[in-house]
């Protein structure tokens, strides 16, 4: 059994390469992460009516999302208990039974047992149905609309895991009277990469953007003043560690003027957001916003538009990004499509921001994988003990840049790794 | 000898043009490239779906797309390519498009041609990678001032999956 303990560094504020490149370290990860944190599965928007069901995954696990009969979300392993096929093939949809395509088992929405053929003729009526619905997952619970599920029946609740982030979030999720809508369609796309690192950029790398996207900055798409850090440190420009493992950057960079329509759509918003915020949420609506709940799901907000995502784990070396788009279900069809445009040009697979991101993630674990190189860990040391606690809002905080919340992912990711089993 | 019909001359003759097109993209001439689409250009690639036969929905309201993009939005790419930081193409990656399959759909206003088309996009980048993107595109051709200009592009990537799309379909 390897040492995960020893491969972060506490107290030097240091990770191993072997972190993201150890075929040994991503097995266990698949335990110990992927079984025991909460993990996003789908929005609620994407299941309206009893019988709606997606298709998605937990770590490496194949799950179907369903609302069942009663308007309960469940979430099951894709995998019939017969011969282990996925009983469902389909990205989304409808359906009163999945039918394994293998040799006919059925399952109803809330994942029993129904039909078995030959029942009688080849299993003499002996078999148990009742002991083998699709396997569920224990633990399904929502936060503003986002799904969240968990394998381990003995976790906390959704609401203590993502305790203070939750003020974070609501400053996106909460803003406006009625809520977010899911638009149709997944972007998926795999990246070279593991996917922590993509986790831990959304979840507090700043620094990255005036190197990395240098671009956008050239071609007067940037922050208009040049500068990815913003001008109001602490208040409006800051980057929070919470506790968990989760992390939010927060900037009010200046940006190019949205559309009449859309100023005018996102004017209301405010002022909604007046009888849903708090005074001092509030004052943070509507800026560039990014964040990670430990240990893969992100969401990024800007221009008006809010993509989440998960980034899937797919082996040390490459992961499968989700993304979704995000709108108020308030917004009127003009504005749904300025921001579905506006993701779409700038976070999406052909994204002029994110274009850059797959390829330094898949650089470095490309780079860092070496026996030789595995040895010299990577160095996150950057704010190290100069981040604040606040009056007016909750976290450990530092403006912009400042690694102590990605360290705190690390932090939280060894706390994990090294639990023992229940 | 076999005249050759109407129809099959138009085929010829929009075939020649998207190898034309194809050129451009290979051989990096993205500034003339620009100049082929009219001003109201749509270039756009939704996302795919797995679900039922038949019933799959590209023209679904608020559909996700992996590109969708007006004259603005492709001018904005090729600018970012050219200044050096896009980092994603620094260095470049080594690129072929093959056409193929070029069908003509409609051809009744001989001023707006709708035209099929196969595609595959071949990307070498960085010692890292090498891949291959499927398309099938559907084109709206209008005659503007004497010469083919592209209004609509609808791009069927095939994957369920992709990569992250640094190249023009």
């Amino acid at each position: 059994m390897q040492n995960f303990a020893a491969l972060v560094d506490l107290e030097r504020k240091t990770v191993s390469p072997r972190v993201f490149v150890d075929e040994a370290v991503y097995r266990a990860e698949q335990t110990n992460i992927f079984t025991r944190c909460w993990l996003y599965v789908a929005h609620e928007t994407q299941l309206l009516k009893p019988n709606d069901f997606l298709t998605t995954f937990m770590g490496e696990e194949p799950v179907v999302v369903v609302r069942d009969e009663d308007n309960q979300i469940r979430v099951f392993i894709n995998s019939c208990r017969h011969r282990g096929s996925r009983v469902c093939r389909v990205d989304h949809g409808n359906t009163r039974l999945f039918v394994c395509p293998y040799h006919g088992w059925s399952y109803d929405s809330k994942g029993a047992l129904r039909g078995v053929p030959q029942l009688d003729s080849a299993y003499h009526n002996e078999l148990e149905r009742a002991d083998w619905g699709l396997i569920e997952v224990p633990r399904v619970e929502i936060f503003r609309g986002l799904v969240f599920a968990n394998f381990d029946r003995e976790a906390i609740t959704l609401d203590e895991y993502l305790g203070d982030f939750r003020w974070y979030l609501d400053l996106v999720l909460n803003r406006s009277k009625n809520g977010m809508t899911c638009m149709p369609g997944v972007h998926r796309w795999q990246l070279g990469g593991n996917w922590k690192l993509a986790a831990e950029q959304f979840l507090g790398d700043n620094y990255h953007a005036s190197a990395l996207h240098r671009s956008m900055l050239m071609i007067g798409l940037g922050p208009t003043d040049g500068d990815f850090r913003g001008n109001s440190p602490w208040e409006k420009d800051f980057e929070v560690k919470c506790a968990n493992g989760h992390g939010w950057i927060n900037f009010d960079v200046p940006s190019p003027p949205m559309p009449p329509v859309q100023a005018a759509f996102f004017a209301q918003v405010r002022e909604e957001a007046k009888h849903t915020l708090s005074p001092e949420q509030q004052k943070l609506v509507n800026m560039v916003q990014v964040g990670t709940v430990f240990p893969n799901f992100s969401i990024i907000s800007f221009l008006g538009f809010t993509s989440v995502r998960v980034w899937h784990p797919a082996g040390t070396h490459k992961m499968n990004a989700w993304a979704y788009g995000l709108v108020e279900k308030d917004a009127p069809p003009e504005v749904a499509e300025i921001v579905r445009k506006t993701q779409v040009l700038t976070f999406s697979p052909s994204g002029i921001y994110e274009q850059d991101d797959g390829v330094v993630w898949q650089s470095a674990v490309d780079s860092m994988g070496g026996v030789v190189r595995r040895n010299y860990p990577l160095n996150y040391q950057q704010g190290a003990g100069h981040g604040r606690t606040m009056a007016n809002k909750p976290g450990l905080i530092h403006p912009p840049s400042t690694e102590i919340g990605v360290f705190g992912f690390y932090e939280f990711w060894r706390e994990v790794m090294t639990r023992e089993p229940a | 000898m076999s005249a050759l019909s109407p129809l099959s001359l138009l085929r010829l003759e929009f075939e020649e043009l998207l190898i034309e097109e194809a050129w451009l993209l290979d051989t990096d001439q993205l500034e003339t490239w620009l100049e082929q689409f009219t001003d109201d250009i749509h270039y756009w690639a939704p996302v795919r779906q797995n679900v039922g036969r038949g019933t799959e929905d590209i023209h679904q309201p608020h559909l996700l797309t992996h590109m969708d993009d007006d004259k603005l939005g492709l001018t904005l790419r090729v600018k970012r390519l050219r200044t050096g930081a896009a980092h994603a193409e620094e260095p470049p990656s080594r690129q072929r498009h093959f056409v193929s399959n070029v069908k003509i759909l409609d051809a009744e206003d001989p001023n707006r041609i709708h035209v099929a088309s196969n595609l595959l996009v071949f990307r070498s980048r960085e010692g890292l990678e090498e891949h291959l993107f499927v398309a099938g595109r559907r084109d709206w051709w209008r005659r503007e001032q004497g010469r083919w200009r592209l209004a609509e592009r609808l791009i069927m990537l095939e994957h369920d999956m992709t990569r992250n799309i640094t190249v023009f379909f």
